[in-house]
């Protein structure tokens, strides 16, 4: 059989039909999604099988009844999209030659009017901490970052996380938060082009704990942080189980 | 198709309601590769509305399925220099990136292999109100695509089993108690469905 080279001789065009099926029909689950989706940018055979289901099931994605977008929905994308431009600009892919930024209070401020539907209260804390933060002792000449993780429907600010360089960072409590019996909080991280969030460990509620990334990538601009419950041990599978506590994205100050 | 089936899915609608209006969606993409947000824009003015329905039909929730017409708006600007229009149509491949934004939503956050009670009621609820033998089809499926023929050769129950997974978004398990059959029963006929569908076309 003529199989090319980037893909393992093993694979059977049976099962790889049928993977790619299941995989388009949506009936895998998010482990077995998440394998097909590592295994696609090197596999071209695999590209195909899934692109052939992609065209001979989408005409029938109409069966879903359409649903108008709210207005706002459209400046919201573009806003995303203009703040991904003017960030690209002023972060070059080189962050040791960077051009000179925007202050830090402009740029903190369009940041926070990014989060939508964050109380005043949450803001001003926020604003504050940050402030403390970003005129500490450290005058690092690494890119300095700050995540306020607010609780899903962000109405509420959970934890700041300040990076005193890009590979330590501490995690730091706004508040108290209970931790139902026989649960625990882990915290995760994942970057833009990773294909999944990695644990950085079960947190304590009402403490700070500093944390060192050696083993990850440096930090870098609108990475996701994230607090789940999860049962006391952790997550039993390397990926979140549990419902999301407090969300938030790095901002570069 | 049945009466039954025609009134259970009135949200299906013909060939005549996609895509014939002359919207070149690759054109589109190639000018949102170069940087033309308008062409973006129109994108989303052509098919957001489409998009917005898959979603919600997969996640449920409309603040989350707009969450991720959002995302997937983002995406598609992002990584439109990597569509290639040899390889597949450009309206395939936009609704490709929202579907599987809304399945990997719904497949991480219910990851569990059970079904959570408001699911398991709501499936409970639609079940008890059809016949006990439940052989009808559950969707408008004739008429939208190439795969029409093929599909007409399955059983209405395995045809169901696919569109409750493409359309709903159901997992196995979903689908299992949708249709009151036994989990190993709907995870094999999906299987040999998806083989017999291929070669039928093949």
């Amino acid at each position: 059989m003529n199989i090319p080279s980037n893909t393992p001789p093993s694979i059977d065009p049976n099962e790889l039909n049928e993977l790619a099926g299941e995989y388009v029909l949506g009936t895998l689950d998010a482990e077995q999604r998440e394998i097909v989706e590592r295994q696609l940018s090197e596999d071209s055979q695999l590209q195909d099988a899934i692109q052939t289901w992609e065209a001979r099931l989408q005409p029938y994605a109409v069966m879903a009844e359409p649903a108008a977008p709210s207005t706002s929905l459209w400046q919201r994308i573009e806003r995303t999209l203009d703040n991904e431009e003017t960030s690209a600009i002023a972060s070059p892919r080189s962050r040791q030659i960077r051009a000179p930024k925007e202050g830090f209070w402009n740029s903190l401020w369009r940041n926070l009017t990014l989060w939508r539907g964050m109380s005043f209260a949450s803001v001003a804390v926020a604003i504050g901490l940050a402030a403390t933060l970003a005129v500490g002792p450290t005058s690092a000449p690494s890119p300095r970052y700050m995540v306020v993780l607010m609780t899903p429907q962000h109405t509420q600010a959970g934890w700041v996380i300040q990076a005193s360089s890009s590979q330590q960072i501490s995690l730091i409590p706004m508040g108290t938060f209970e931790v139902p019996p026989g649960k625990a909080l882990e915290f995760w991280t994942k970057a833009d082009d990773w294909s999944g969030p990695v644990s950085l460990g079960l947190v304590q509620p009402g403490q700070t704990q500093r944390l060192s990334l050696k083993d990850l990538p440096p930090l870098e601009d609108n990475q996701l942080f994230e607090l789940t419950l999860e049962d006391a041990s952790g997550s039993p599978l390397n990926r979140p189980t549990g419902p999301i506590q407090f969300i938030g994205r790095a901002v570069e100050l | 198709m049945t009466d039954d089936a025609a009134t259970f899915n009135k949200a299906g609608f013909g060939p005549t309601g996609s895509d014939h209006t002359g919207f070149d969606h690759s054109v589109a993409l190639e000018a949102c590769a170069r940087g033309d947000r308008q062409a973006l824009q129109r994108l989303y003015v052509q098919e957001g509305a489409r998009l917005l329905g898959v979603v919600l039909r997969i996640v449920g929730d409309r603040g989350v399925a707009e969450d991720i017409i959002h995302d997937a708006f983002v995406n598609i600007w992002n990584k439109a220099h990597t569509f290639d229009a040899r390889r597949g149509s450009g309206k395939t491949w936009i609704f490709s990136v929202a579907r599987h934004q809304a399945l990997n939503h719904v497949r991480t956050r219910h990851r569990e292999v059970t079904v959570d009670d408001d699911t398991a009621e709501r499936l409970e609820a639609e079940r008890s109100q059809e016949a006990a033998t439940d052989v009808q089809d559950h969707f408008d499926w004739l008429g939208h695509g190439e795969l029409d023929r093929c599909l007409g050769q399955l059983s209405p129950e395995r045809r169901n089993c696919l569109f409750h997974a493409y359309v709903d978004g159901f997992s196995h398990q979903e689908i299992a108690t949708r249709l009151d059959r036994p989990l190993g029963t709907v995870k094999a006929w999906i299987k040999r469905s998806l083989a017999a569908l291929h070669e039928c076309l093949s």
